[in-house]
């Protein structure tokens, strides 16, 4: 179709793809498994041109398209994805690097608290924080109610903030 | 701001890592190469999965909402129309009969005299009232 010709997919690729590998980085905490996901929606759009044709927003589609696709990622890992949260702190960080020692070492508890967070609770977290989604964009991006993604939200933020507290205060 | 809003803003504002330059050019060869050729494995939406891919659940739903509807209505159906149509036609002997009979019904109808007034009721004479009651009512 005109609409997908490779260009297209360029183009998708240029204004979606930093969101999508934050968001996968994320959740899957790893860097091959991000790419891989990342890789596999790109080829889904490829065969399917018109995937896009009925989405009212872009962003929240490929979202989508990239939560389905980690979790099928990690079923289909299936012992492995059972230590996503608790060896989070050890695998890859969704954050850019910094040479600044105090952003350093946030960004580092940072990632470490949201590798502690379950799965789901990280998921809404990024979304609210990160991709700038309502919770009404974030309930239709995860398949969920919009009250579960602000119970969501609201208890991973509590755990960030009890874990980074200390730190934060320190720092501020 | 409050404290509790300052921190949601400190996280909101921490940068997110770039995606490795390399991987743009080795995933778009990937997706054109797969693009090209058919998929073995994914097959392309139907026509009907495309008409209902917004909210396939709800769609469902409602078909099983229609198909408990029809099923109830047609369980509960009138038969009368259909054991009237089943039933033949009276014989020709059988309508000149009743003709006949209707004939026969009115011509009494016109014949028959002037009703005469109802007889009154014979007046009886007043039967002993019975004497068990105030017996009962004594005890």
């Amino acid at each position: 179709m005109e609409t997908q010709m490779p260009s297209e997919l360029e183009r998708l690729y240029d204004e979606h793809a930093l969101a999508l590998f934050a968001f996968i980085l994320n959740f899957t905490r790893d860097e091959n498994d991000s790419r891989d996901v990342l890789q596999e929606i790109f080829i889904k759009l490829a065969r399917s041109p018109d995937l896009l044709a009925s989405a009212r927003d872009e962003r929240a589609f490929l979202l989508r398209l990239a939560h389905n696709a980690a979790i099928d990622l990690m079923r289909r890992r299936g012992t492995r994805s059972k230590h996503h949260g608790q060896f989070g702190a050890e695998q890859s960080s969704a954050f850019a690097p910094t040479s600044d020692p105090d952003e350093v070492a946030f960004r580092a508890a940072l990632s470490a608290a949201l590798g502690e967070l379950p799965a789901d609770q990280r998921a809404v977290v990024h979304l609210k924080l990160w991709a700038g989604l309502t919770f009404e964009e974030i309930a239709t991006t995860l398949e969920i109610p919009l009250n579960t993604a602000a119970s969501r939200y609201r208890y991973g933020l509590d755990k960030l903030r009890a874990r980074l507290r200390p730190l934060y205060d320190e720092i501020k | 701001m409050n404290p509790e809003a300052q921190f949601e803003e400190r996280l909101r504002r921490q940068p997110l890592r770039k995606v490795p330059a390399d991987w743009r050019a080795e995933i778009m060869s990937a997706a054109h190469t797969a693009g090209s050729r058919p998929s073995a494995f994914t097959p392309r939406p139907s026509l009907l999965s495309t008409l209902f891919s917004p909210h396939p659940k709800a769609w469902a739903g409602l078909a099983a909402v229609w198909v408990v509807i029809l099923s109830l209505q047609f369980a509960s159906r009138d038969r009368t129309e259909v054991v009237a149509r089943t039933t033949p036609p009276p014989s020709p002997e059988m309508l000149m009969a009743l003709r006949q009979q209707k004939l026969l019904l009115l011509a009494e109808l016109v014949e028959q005299p002037e009703p005469r007034a109802a007889d009154r009721p014979k007046a009886l004479p007043p039967r002993p009232r019975s004497q068990l009651r105030p017996q009962f009512l004594n005890i």
